[in-house]
């Protein structure tokens, strides 16, 4: 197998006395889905913002493509090509598709001494790859407020790997979605895979999960429960995995598995 | 949005039915005033405006900068001079700031009369037709001589129009005549009457030897008086105020005021209307400036001023 | 088979999102609700104050040099407001920027260009301060400027008082005569163009005193000219360049922009350099057109100028608006302040007018900007 790319290996986070993560090891590949599950409060967020260059890890080592590297801030970890959509940190919904496409990277054309935002050729781009990802937009001026969720949440994907994402963080993408919008944003993340960029997948939806993964790695308490493959795991035991225990599953039992 | 521009329209016809009078027949006057909306010493002047207006068959309206900013003045004046009036009154509250504006005016051909503020000397400069009002430095001067005969020593003057140069004028005035320097004696008050009162209370606190006050108009005279009532102070200090209100009336009788000077701002309004009707309808004028004030409102004949007092006095 | 029916169900464009027209297109903008309230005013003005002198060229250099003192202003908070932050010092700083020119020439006789100068670096660096100890502290730019509004018109009652026992510095234009920026401020341009239109009979002439024969209005006020600059400078700047969608992202959503790596705290700190380097364009202007500085000049000013920017259909909250919204909102203001007087309308009634207007525009602007950004 090749070298994953990226590579988390017993990861330890504390604020204080608090210990978020407590040994965490997470690698992706690239055309992977690797699905990040655990209940709130498990460490997920904590482990993302690690992965992403916000937290500084207090103990354990992150290899990119074999290297052992160390982030100093989102902007490190942009430039090692991880890229990461929040849920909610998205978009800036007052602005145009085109504003937020190239938000902090925007093309600029020469004019004498002067240099201008080249809105022609930014339109165009976005135009263009958000109709990749199966998105038809009036037009790219309108603003992001007037999408739905689920394109919100393909806009930014759009833009993450239209920006040389290698790794793409997507953090509960779904969780605020519809049925329909949560089957485009799926289809988004397998368009995205299919592209050979590894995708870590954050939620707490076992069957959203199952949908897309390739990899599924539970999270409980601040600590890896175990990594396993594609077939090699049922959703229900994923489902309990989570919820670290039996009570979920009599609870379960008296819901008829509907949980 | 259709429902919203209606309403604009509604609002739009409503305010002109209120514009009506300007276009009335007669010569139209304008007086513009230095005063912030809040200084209710003014309405004197605008009462007596109003009365001239009357009696002459004239319409005279009255301006004013709302917070009391100069350079908005001299736009207010320049404005009033593109309005094309048959005379513009106007204080002399900055001579730098409204000297260009006012005698652009008289160059358009505008009679221009100075009123209140100002002196004599600037009202020519500009090449207004004369200026009514008080001299300020001497008015003050005068209120010191009183003062010091009453054995002042020590004394606070309360300004709270500290950025108009005539304020300072009266308070210098006043050290003069008492002899000592004028330094940390005049505060800067603000316009705010719960602020004057506890700051003239926390200063005589902090210079218990004190022995003399001056104020500056009803706007620092009020709260200075009620200042004085709390602190037990009341008649212990001479107290002399210029300009007059129904409290300073009062406060004379009641021996807590040793006098007002009156700068009689009913002659700055009804004067200068008068005046420039009968240079309008029959091109007389007369050949110089007028003093309105300084008269002193003592116990002795405030019986004649009270009853007045705030309206026309 | 199956695939080609999948094909068919995604349809080119969503059928939810209809088409607008280009008419509509081009009208629905952030500015819509200034340029409308732009028309009513003239029309009302046109309709009950023709007659009353305030559309002959007196008139309007009348007016529009009140507008223009109220765009300078305006764009600077317009940008900043837009970035997400307010500016209540700007009143303080037109005080403060005029004493420290008059204190410099006129008191300590340094030459006025570089008297102008030393009130540019200071009022910037006094605003870079306000922008730093916003970002620092994490406190609403709020309450860190109006501290700062109060600082800076008690430390300019203070300098002026100590240093010269009076509030008003005055004799600026006779120690400035010459001298080569106080022109730049305080001069007025196009000055033939007036001449000749004298002649022409268009425009009035004095005919009294030194000045009998001249034009009454001779020449454009750099005010104005200024006025312009700073507008075209700042549409351009925040709609066609990289620097702009920086400052809309700043306002829209830090975070996100924090996130995207849009150097926020470097833009926010240049906004409110620009807001007092606005304020102090306008007190350059005054003092040198006056001759005279005072400790009390622009008190309220900062509030005119949210008002204009706010008229012009910017967010309160950041993110969302236009500069030439805001200088058509300063023009209204303008307009209607010395339009109430031309119409002779009792001039306490000019706060009741306002208030509506404000009202009013900002009721339009909100409806506006729900059509555009999709707000709920």
């Amino acid at each position: 197998m090749s070298t994953p790319l990226i590579e988390l290996d017993n990861i330890e986070k504390h604020f204080g006395p608090v210990i978020a993560l407590n040994g965490v090891s997470v690698s992706v590949n690239a055309g992977e889905c690797h699905c990040l599950l655990g209940d709130n409060g498990a460490g997920k967020s904590t482990f993302i913002k690690t992965m992403s260059g916000v937290h500084k890890p207090t103990g354990g080592r992150i290899l990119v493509e074999g290297k052992e590297v160390k982030f100093d801030s989102p902007r490190d970890a942009m430039e090692a090509g991880i890229a990461t959509v929040y849920q909610d940190l998205a978009m800036i919904p007052l602005m145009s598709v085109t504003r937020n496409f190239w938000m902090g990277r925007e093309p600029q054309k020469r004019f004498g001494p002067f240099k201008f935002f080249d809105f022609a050729t930014a339109n165009e781009v976005t135009m263009s790859e958000m109709a990749r990802m199966g998105i038809h937009l009036r037009s790219a001026d309108q603003a992001v407020g007037t999408l739905s969720g689920g394109e919100r949440q393909t806009v930014a994907i759009s833009r993450a790997v239209y920006f040389g994402a290698k790794v793409l963080i997507l953090d509960e993408p779904t969780s605020a979605l519809g049925v329909r919008q949560t089957s485009n944003v799926l289809a988004t993340i397998d368009k995205v895979r299919k592209k050979g960029i590894g995708v870590v997948f954050i939620t707490h939806n076992v069957r959203h999960a199952m949908a897309v993964g390739d990899r599924f790695t539970v999270l409980n308490r601040g600590k890896t429960l175990g990594t396993a493959a594609r077939g090699d795991i049922k959703a229900e035991e994923l489902q309990e995995m989570m919820a670290g225990g039996q009570d979920l599953a009599e609870l379960e039992g008296s819901l008829g598995g509907t949980v | 949005m259709k429902k919203i521009v209606m309403t604009m329209a509604a609002a739009a016809v409503a305010f002109s039915g209120l514009t009506a009078p300007a276009f009335a027949d007669g010569e139209r006057f304008v007086l513009v005033s230095h005063a912030p909306d809040s200084d209710s010493w003014w309405n004197t002047i605008k009462n007596s405006i109003a009365v001239a207006g009357d009696q002459m068959g004239v319409e005279v309206e009255y301006r004013n900068p709302p917070t009391g900013d100069l350079a908005d003045m001299a736009r207010i004046i320049e404005q009033a001079s593109a309005s094309n009036p048959d005379g513009i009154i106007a204080t002399i509250a900055d001579y730098d700031v409204l000297s260009g504006p006012l005698s652009d005016a008289v160059a358009k051909g505008i009679p221009v009369i100075t009123i209140n503020s100002g002196t004599e000397e600037q009202s020519k400069k500009i090449g207004a037709l004369m200026h009514v009002g008080q001299p300020e430095y001497d008015a003050g001067k005068g209120a010191g001589e009183k003062a010091k005969a009453a054995g002042v020593t020590n004394f606070l003057c309360v300004n709270h129009y500290i950025t108009n140069p005539a304020s300072v004028e009266r308070c210098q005035g006043y050290a003069d005549a008492i002899g000592v320097e004028l330094g940390g004696q005049m505060i800067d008050s603000g316009q705010d009457p719960a602020e004057i009162k506890s700051k003239v209370m926390a200063y005589l606190q902090g210079h218990p030897d004190t022995n003399g006050i001056l104020t500056l108009g009803p706007t620092s005279a009020h709260p200075t008086l009620a200042a004085l009532e709390e602190t037990g102070k009341s008649g212990t200090i001479h107290f002399g105020t210029f300009d007059l209100s129904s409290e300073i009336a009062s406060g004379i009788k009641s021996d807590v005021i040793a006098f007002a000077i009156d700068q009689q701002p009913y002659l700055q309004g009804y004067l200068p209307v008068v005046i420039l009707t009968n240079l309008a309808r029959y091109g007389v004028v007369p050949g110089n400036s007028i003093n309105s004030g300084p008269g002193f409102v003592t116990e002795s004949n405030i019986e004649l001023v009270e009853k007045y007092a705030g309206e026309y006095r | 088979m199956a695939d080609t029916t999948q094909q068919a169900a995604v349809p080119d464009k969503d059928e939810r999102v209809r088409e607008m027209s280009p008419l509509r297109k081009a009208l629905i903008r952030p500015e819509l609700g200034a340029i409308c309230g732009t028309i009513l005013v003239f029309f009302f003005f046109i309709a009950i104050a023709r007659d009353s002198g305030m559309f002959a060229p007196e008139g309007i250099v009348n007016w529009g040099t009140v507008s223009a003192q109220f765009a300078i202003i305006a764009v600077g908070a317009c940008l900043l407001m837009i970035a997400g932050e307010f500016d209540l010092s700007v009143g303080s700083m037109i005080g403060f920027s005029g004493i420290i020119i008059a204190l410099m020439t006129v008191q300590w006789g340094y030459p006025t260009w570089f008297a102008i100068i030393v009130a540019f670096m200071l009022a910037m660096a006094i605003g870079a301060l306000n922008g730093y100890l916003v970002i620092k502290t994490g406190l609403p730019s709020f309450i860190v400027t109006l501290a700062f509004l109060y600082i800076l018109r008690g430390l300019t009652i203070f300098i002026s008082i100590a240093t010269t026992r009076k509030t008003i510095i005055g004799g600026v234009r006779e120690v400035s005569e010459g001298d080569p920026l106080a022109g730049l401020f305080g001069g007025k341009v196009l000055s033939g163009v007036f001449v000749w239109l004298a002649d022409l009979g268009i425009v009035g002439k004095f005919v009294a005193g030194p000045r009998a024969g001249q034009p009454v209005v001779d020449g454009v006020p750099m005010l104005m000219v200024w006025a312009l600059a700073l507008i075209i400078f700042g549409h351009i700047l925040l709609t066609r360049t990289r620097f702009g969608n920086w400052i809309f992202a700043a306002g829209g959503d830090t975070q996100a922009a924090r996130y995207v790596g849009v150097p926020v705290n470097r833009v926010k700190i240049l906004m409110f350099m620009f807001s007092a380097m606005c304020a102090t364009v306008f007190a350059t202007c005054q003092v040198m057109e006056f001759g005279s500085a005072a400790a009390d000049r622009g008190l309220l000013k900062e509030f005119e100028a949210i008002i204009s920017v706010v008229i012009g259909g910017a967010l309160l909250t950041g993110g969302y608006g236009s500069v030439v919204g805001a200088a058509l909102g300063a023009l209204i203001f303008g307009v209607v302040q010395q339009g109430l007087f031309f119409a002779g309308v009792e001039s306490s009634l000019f706060r009741v007018f306002l208030g509506v207007i404000l009202l009013l525009a900002v009721i339009l602007n909100t409806y506006i900007r729900r059509m555009i950004t999709g707000e709920r």
